[in-house]
């Protein structure tokens, strides 16, 4: 049997189809590469084309046009960190790119501030039981599958800055204020209005996480604490935050990923503006490298946060393997 | 300073809290809805004249016009056929990748399953520049074959975790008996492990569905034409300079919002579990 078992289930059948005269490399290849090299990496190379030839091939011909003055249709020259060297301290776009920094560092932090305690109390809501639990969570989840586009000219149209956008109508009517509101046209206005349309959008997607993990806290250490008097914020102290944390840590670094990076929000309430004020780095990134047709700039722009990006990236592939062990 | 509540008194709280935080966040998700509904709805005159909350008057012109007035079927058509194409083949290289990773024996596993994982993680918005250029190279800018190909970056990595997590939890056993009978790993794989793993393949096409149908990004920098527009693209183009035409693009997100929506509404359970494996995007 276990004859049998071996030849049928390995690439034994295989290999001795195709190189039966060359035995001893057969064992050595055998030996460095794992008894089944042959049918995983046959099985592999469909996805090995995606991230080799898609992801990988892109991300560092990112990092060499990073380093080159190129537009469009022209091939380009090297010119070292001269683009890196522009951006921080050239007269043309430092300026722009400073305030990128400064954006994307406040929209990222503030939406997900927001998104964690919303998320949080979202969870916790619907955590508890009560009737119609089920249809009121399929509700609270739904604009996590409207297209973030959507979303983001839907909050674009209640941002109206006249007297039929829904904002405006609602703070007239309630005597909030008497003059209209540019939420999206003020400078000192503009990026809070978009977080607010991006934390609604990723709300859900939070609250979604921290409910599989509270279901997952056994109900016996509530139970326990409440018998040593602990209070409901005692408990949700030293019972659900610490229970949560691997859940929590998770979710921020995948929400700070795809918040930093999404472009669809901005694109469609602002595009950047008024003055720069949502000027976020993808955003930069597009207007100087596609709109402007700057490849080897826009690279640069795009790749400037990567060293940030890959500890985030180092610290989830740990986290999420462990688990999955 | 403490208060001491009976246990009635804390029940009571307790629900207050509840009916309050519910009725915040009902408010806070429906808001918005509710407008792309009712600006749908409205007749032109009403959405720009005089500021309504509820309409006195309601009509299907915007739908009517979005419908038969512009290219927006074509844009819809489009992107159901770049997202059927792009779900298929990542369901397709996913599951293979997947049970490489998981049940065959070779070096390099531990670091390609990492590979696929990181690669996952990697945003859009680090490769859409280069990655005009190789859709360039492969002479598939401004066509629907290019949008399928950039979207396999997103939807394979995540096809192959998914897979990969679900895989790990079948008994090697189930599938040692077929080994035994004479099937080849291509055949245990199709007759064994995949009707077992039908649950994991519909939130793999469900979620490769969503993404693929919200993308923006990639066909913003890689499609120029009107013909070859999709849904998202579509819908900005509908914008005529500075002038937003708000009844038909609400009616139009609507109509654009239905499908992900749907597919949400029927696959919510299975939603929440692959969320919860940390495998998809928010």
């Amino acid at each position: 049997v276990a004859h049998g078992f071996r030849a049928v289930g390995t690439d034994d059948q295989l290999v001795r189809r195709g190189v039966r005269s060359a035995a001893g490399v057969r064992l050595t290849l055998r030996h460095t590469l794992g008894p089944d090299w042959v049918s995983a990496w046959l099985f592999l190379l469909p996805c090995l084309v995606v991230l080799i030839g898609l992801v990988a091939y892109p991300f560092f011909s990112a990092i060499l046009l990073s380093f080159q003055a190129k537009v469009v249709g022209a091939p380009g020259t090297f010119v070292g960190v001269q683009n890196y060297v522009d951006l921080i301290v050239g007269r043309d776009l430092s300026a722009q790119f400073l305030q990128a920094v400064k954006v994307s560092i406040l929209f990222t932090g503030v939406a997900q501030v927001c998104k964690f305690i919303l998320g949080m109390s979202m969870a916790l809501l619907l955590n508890e039981h009560f009737r119609g639990r089920t249809f009121v969570r399929a509700l609270f989840f739904l604009p996590w599958a409207i297209p973030t586009l959507i979303v983001g000219l839907t909050w674009k149209w209640m941002y109206d800055g006249s007297q039929v956008g829904l904002l405006n109508m609602l703070v007239l009517q309630l005597g909030i204020s008497h003059d209209l509101v540019q939420w999206l046209g003020n400078y000192n206005l503009a990026l809070w209005a978009v977080i607010v349309a991006v934390v609604w959008a990723s709300t859900p997607f939070w609250a979604m996480m921290f409910l599989a993990g509270l279901q997952g806290i056994p109900h016996e250490l509530y139970e326990a604490a409440e018998i040593d008097g602990a209070d409901v914020f005692q408990r949700f102290g030293s019972i659900t935050l610490p229970s949560l944390m691997p859940v929590i840590i998770i979710t921020a670094m995948l929400s700070t990923i795809w918040t930093a990076n999404s472009i669809n929000f901005i694109y469609a309430l602002t595009q950047g503006g008024p003055a720069g004020a949502t000027m976020t780095f993808p955003m930069l990134a597009y207007e100087i490298g596609i709109q402007s047709q700057r490849l080897g700039m826009g690279a640069a722009i795009s790749l400037f946060l990567l060293p940030l990006f890959l500890v985030m990236v180092v610290v989830l592939t740990r986290r999420i393997l462990a688990e999955q062990r | 300073v403490s208060v001491h509540l009976t246990r009635q008194q804390g029940y009571t709280v307790r629900r207050l809290v509840l009916f309050c935080g519910l009725a915040f966040f009902g408010v806070w998700t429906v808001l918005p809805l509710y407008w792309i509904v009712v600006t749908a709805l409205k007749p032109q005159l009403l959405i720009y004249r005089e500021p309504q909350l509820i309409p006195s008057q309601v009509t299907l012109d915007h739908f009517g016009f979005v419908l038969g007035q512009t290219p927006f079927l074509n844009y819809v058509k489009n992107s159901f056929t770049v997202t059927f194409v792009t779900t298929l083949l990542s369901m397709f290289i996913g599951t293979l990748a997947a049970y490489a990773l998981v049940r065959l024996n070779f070096s390099g596993r531990k670091a390609m399953a990492r590979a696929v994982f990181v690669t996952y993680l990697v945003p859009a918005s680090l490769l859409f520049i280069p990655m005009f250029q190789v859709v360039y190279t492969l002479g598939l800018v401004n066509s629907l074959a290019g949008l399928m190909v950039t979207y396999l970056t997103f939807t394979v990595p995540f096809a192959t975790w998914t897979m990969l997590a679900y895989f790990r939890n079948v008994p090697a056993e189930l599938e040692d008996a077929a080994l035994v009978d004479g099937c080849s790993r291509l055949q245990a794989l199709i007759r064994v492990m995949v009707p077992i793993a039908l649950p994991a393949l519909v939130v793999v096409a469900l979620f490769a569905f969503t993404l693929s149908w919200n993308e923006f990004l990639y066909a913003l920098v890689l499609i120029g034409s009107d013909s070859q527009k999709t849904l998202t693209l579509g819908l900005i183009g509908l914008v005529r300079g500075d002038t937003f035409p708000w009844g038909p693009m609400m009616a139009a997100s609507l109509l654009g919002a239905l499908p992900p929506t749907l597919v949400y509404i029927v696959s919510q359970r299975w939603v929440v579990t692959g969320l919860a494996a940390g495998s998809v995007k928010g």
